[in-house]
């Protein structure tokens, strides 16, 4: 950064041209940073709407990659977008390389917009008007007007910047030739590419390197051949700021990084390998679509465009590749005892501002939390996972233990459940400043069912010691009774597994009833049984109050986990949905299941 | 003419009200079909075997397929009166 500094303060005092041009850099980059928070203004909700729609295959996620970069004119702010829905879980890895690679090619719109109208019109002049109406709209209270405030005057800076660009180069062109430092050949070709990286990473920007050297080409600054080479560089270059991005995010925002990288870094070497064809080709198409034989700028859009298509159409066949070698790059840490404490896998803060994203990442974490309640409580009943989500018989479920020995239920609440769930809460608080009432409302329930998993855990650790105890008592009534808490519970889990696999409203509706119906089985004061095991003395007092206690508890985890499975995992349509309050069985009705069961 | 008068007058006109009730008729007579089509299933595997548990998910199908019915009942007659009332809005302008 001093270095930097230094350099510049040092080219301001050499020359004022020197110092319009980085203005009008900085003044572009400015632009793009106040378009970044208009269209920012846009996407809470609608955006992940649309997103959901329409990258479910591949060409609809480069097409949607080459759409939303045309209309904002930030691969920056696509990727960074991609890379917090690849996190919150609302696209899958191959997805997100789709729309990246739709982002390069629709990053090429710009080239062409600034070649095209940028320099043929006097750019300027709508960028005055826009950034009047732009500020007087950004000072109103209204989101919607906020964020169109903020695109016209991110457009205005642009225009702006571009202007100042342009003037900069043609007054410096008169004391200074540029082109005089052009290096010819293969040589050229290299030193100029790892300028363009150099001065991409700079910037922080490829486009402002793109626009940067247009500009510079057609004030005949740099020859066209090493215009090329630049625009290579400049887009080898962008990838770093996607890394720099993924450093702070999750895996998935790594292995996004990666892609993005590996993908810009072959495309440019097949552009420098192939660049005689390449350029043959861009006489070719220029010449067939009329543009001027002398017209470098926009032969030099004709390339950006081409080199990028051919990278894409060059790495289509090889994205399931791509993911399968990154997810083994970059694989979850697991394993070791140090590294027993379990992280967050969808919480990140680049989601925060992006309301329904926020809001599915949470969701995420929430079903990886009860994921790993799941294994604690198995566990903790001393059954296994694995038999509990198979076809066996409950009976035989319960007859083949976990160990021999109680498992530790508090140090894995310490390793797999504190940590997630402090910082689902944390998390929670933060998005939650930012969403509307309908978000916050639906974020409430999300909460209340971590509440729930933690309660049905802490339900299983009291009930833990007695299951060991009586499970294995030589008095075979009470063991009987704690293998029924036993089953019952391991019923529970496999029954919630299958309403989580489930994609039928119809069938979720009955294993719902039929959870809630078995629940209240756990009542052995109203259904008699343990007035009858007392009476006839098969049990004793002391047993009699573990298993009171205790069928509580199996009561309080069967009522936690219901309200849990309510929220987090019934799925339907919209209208479904909207009547599953009325369609779900109420509690008189549950009552009249119960007797009619019972008689 | 305030803002909300305004869509809400939109959106009979439209007929969107009625619009999103067909939607709730349409989504509970699938609902039922499939119910209807779980239950015929399960009378059938208990004509050969009878046990607790298909015994009890009958009567919970039995129990959601009366639930629904009521349901889509009580929408075809908000319907129904929303539809009469329209009819004598107009005659007694006419």
């Amino acid at each position: 950064m001093p270095t930097i500094f230094i350099v510049l303060g040092y080219g301001f005092w050499v020359s004022p041209d020197f110092k319009e041009i980085s203005a009008g850099v900085a003044i572009f980059l400015f632009g793009m940073l106040s378009l970044e928070e208009g269209f920012r203004a846009f996407s809470g909700g609608m955006l992940e709407k649309i997103l959901k729609r329409s990258t479910d295959k591949l060409y609809k996620s480069i097409g949607f990659g080459i759409l939303t970069t045309t209309i904002m004119q930030s691969s920056s702010l696509v990727s960074v977008l991609t890379i917090s829905f690849l996190g919150a879980g609302l696209i899958g890895l191959a997805q997100g390389i789709g729309i990246i690679f739709g982002a390069n090619i629709g990053t090429t719109t710009g080239a062409w917009l600034v070649a095209g109208l940028g320099l043929k019109v006097k750019i300027s002049a709508y960028a005055m008007p826009m950034l009047v109406f732009g500020v007087i709209l950004i000072f109103q209270k209204a989101k919607s007007l906020r964020g169109i405030g903020y695109v016209l005057a991110g457009l205005g800076f642009l225009f702006l910047g571009i202007h100042y660009m342009k003037e900069g180069f043609e007054a410096f062109k008169a004391t200074i030739d540029l082109s005089a430092f052009a290096v010819e050949g293969l040589k050229g070709l290299f030193i100029f590419t790892g300028i363009g990286i150099f001065a991409t990473v700079v910037m922080q920007s490829s486009h402002a390197t793109l626009v940067l050297i247009i500009t510079a080409l057609a004030a005949g600054q740099i020859t066209y051949e090493n215009a090329l080479a630049l625009a290579i560089g400049a887009n080898v270059g962008t990838t770093i700021t996607a890394i720099l991005g993924s450093l702070s995010s999750n895996i998935d925002g790594k292995r996004l990084a990666g892609a993005h990288l590996i993908f810009n870094v072959v495309t440019g070497l097949i552009a420098i390998i192939f660049i005689g064809q390449f350029m043959s080709s861009v006489e070719y198409i220029s010449a067939a679509v009329g543009i001027a034989e002398d017209d470098y700028t926009l032969k030099l859009a004709v390339f950006h465009t081409i080199f990028n298509f051919v990278g894409v159409i060059v790495m289509i066949p090889f994205i399931g590749k791509l993911v399968e070698f990154l997810e083994n790059r970059f694989g979850y840490e697991k394993g070791s005892e140090k590294d027993m404490h379990d992280k967050v896998n969808f919480l990140n803060d680049s989601v925060l501002e992006l309301p329904a994203t926020a809001l599915a990442a949470i969701k995420r974490e929430t079903e990886h939390l009860y994921d790993n309640a799941f294994e604690i409580m198995a566990h903790g009943l001393n059954l296994k996972r694995s038999n509990i989500l198979s076809d066996k018989e409950l009976d035989s479920v319960i007859a083949d233990p976990y160990s021999q020995e109680p498992i530790d239920m508090d140090k894995f609440y310490q390793y797999k459940i504190k940590g997630i769930y402090g910082e689902i809460i944390d998390f929670s608080t933060k998005a939650q400043s930012r969403m509307s009432p309908e978000y916050i409302e639906e974020l409430y329930k999300i909460k209340l069912s971590n509440r729930d998993i933690v309660e049905a855990i802490k339900g299983t650790k009291h009930l833990q010691k007695n299951l060991v105890k009586y499970t294995n008592s030589s008095n075979s009534y009470i063991k009987d009774e704690y293998d029924g808490i036993k089953k019952g519970l391991a019923d529970l889990l496999r029954t919630i597994d299958t309403i989580r696999n489930t994609q039928r409203y119809d069938k979720v509706m009955t294993l719902i009833t039929k959870i809630k119906l078995h629940a209240e089985e756990y009542d052995i004061i109203a259904n008699g049984k343990l007035d009858e095991l007392i009476r006839q003395n098969k049990i004793t007092n002391e047993m009699a109050t573990s298993l009171m206690n205790d069928s509580t508890y199996a009561y309080e985890i069967s009522q936690k986990l219901i309200e849990m499975v309510q929220i987090l995992f019934i799925k339907g349509d919209d209208v479904t949905m909207s009547l599953n309050d009325a369609l779900m069985i109420d509690d008189d009705e549950l009552e009249e299941l119960l007797k009619e069961k019972k008689g | 003419m305030g803002i909300k008068k305004f869509i809400n007058d939109v959106k009979e006109s439209l007929g969107l009200n009625s619009f999103k009730k067909s939607g709730k008729k349409k989504s509970i007579k699938v609902l039922l079909a499939n119910l209807e089509e779980r239950k015929e299933e399960i009378e059938k595997q208990l004509a050969k075997k009878s046990t607790k548990a298909l015994k009890e998910e009958l009567s919970i199908i039995k129990m959601q397929i009366k639930k629904g019915e009521k349901l889509l009942t009580k929408l075809e007659d908000e319907n129904g009166s929303e539809k009469s009332s329209k009819t004598l809005g107009k005659k007694s302008k006419n």
